[in-house]
């Protein structure tokens, strides 16, 4: 079975903490041979989920904790995000497979908010969400070499 | 995240520098706003010197768009870099933004 190497980085739930798990995860990243375009949208992926921990499961309450874990594999790595706030609604992660369509003319479709899920959906393979035993975890995987279907 | 503020013609010209995160949109959309409120809503963003945005940016540009369009004017992006720019695309936010690679082009917008 092959080798899985794991690494946990925690940090505050504060936003001024979210730029280090940032660096962080793309500073891992770099250790696959994803070019830098793809991780930056990894990086962006985990920012849009740890936002999403902060803001909406501890309602930007400083002292909890957020955990990202990088489970790296040879063909693949897991991003792993955890809380222990709100769980989120699960339906979200689904709702959040359609783009909202914006429209110059129509103030009604200029959404401030609301586009983090799709973005996170978007930039990896595959994303779960699982609550249980008070923790909420946002699984996102990403495989190794070959071509990513559109 | 620095923001650097410039007139041409009545044009508001904002360059933001710097990775623009939840942690640093209060100030920025505050200092925008105010901007869109004391002049004619007419605004180019250049986002050259932004190396990354997540989507609480992107509800920083959605924010002053808002405040823009409400007093007759428009906000129009100047230079994002590839990246930036795959965020904007990704979110479709290019169908309420006119995005242009060079400032002469943005600000004739308005002329």
């Amino acid at each position: 079975m092959a080798m899985t190497r794991t690494i946990r980085l925690v940090i505050e739930s504060r936003a001024e903490c979210i730029e280090l798990l940032s660096g962080a995860v793309s500073g891992l990243c770099g250790l696959t041979a994803l070019p830098a375009d793809e991780i930056a949208r990894i990086e962006l992926a985990v920012v849009e989920a740890v936002n999403n921990a902060v803001e909406h499961a501890y309602h930007s309450e400083p002292g909890h904790m957020v955990v990202v874990e990088f489970r790296l594999m040879p063909d693949a790595f897991s991003l792993l995000v955890r809380d222990r706030g709100d769980p989120m609604d699960p339906d979200k992660l689904t709702a959040s497979a359609e783009a909202v369509k914006l429209d110059r003319a129509d103030p009604e479709t200029w959404a401030l908010r609301g586009r983090g899920l799709s973005i996170i959906k978007s930039c990896m393979d595959s994303v779960e969400y699982e609550v249980g035993d008070g923790e909420n975890t946002l699984t996102m995987r990403r495989r190794l070499g070959g071509s990513r279907p559109d | 995240m620095v923001v650097t503020h410039r007139t041409v013609d009545g044009i508001d010209l904002i360059a933001l520098s710097g990775r623009l995160m939840m942690a640093d949109v209060p100030q920025v959309r505050q200092r925008l706003l105010e901007v869109v409120e004391k002049g004619g809503g007419r605004l180019v963003l250049d986002l050259a010197e932004v190396g990354f945005m997540d989507s609480s940016g992107l509800s920083v540009l959605v924010s002053v768009f808002k405040a823009a369009r409400l007093k007759g004017g428009d906000v129009v992006l100047l230079r994002p870099n590839p990246t930036v720019r795959s965020l904007i695309e990704l979110t479709r936010l290019q169908q309420i933004f006119s995005i242009f690679d060079e400032e002469a082009q943005a600000l004739a917008r308005w002329r």
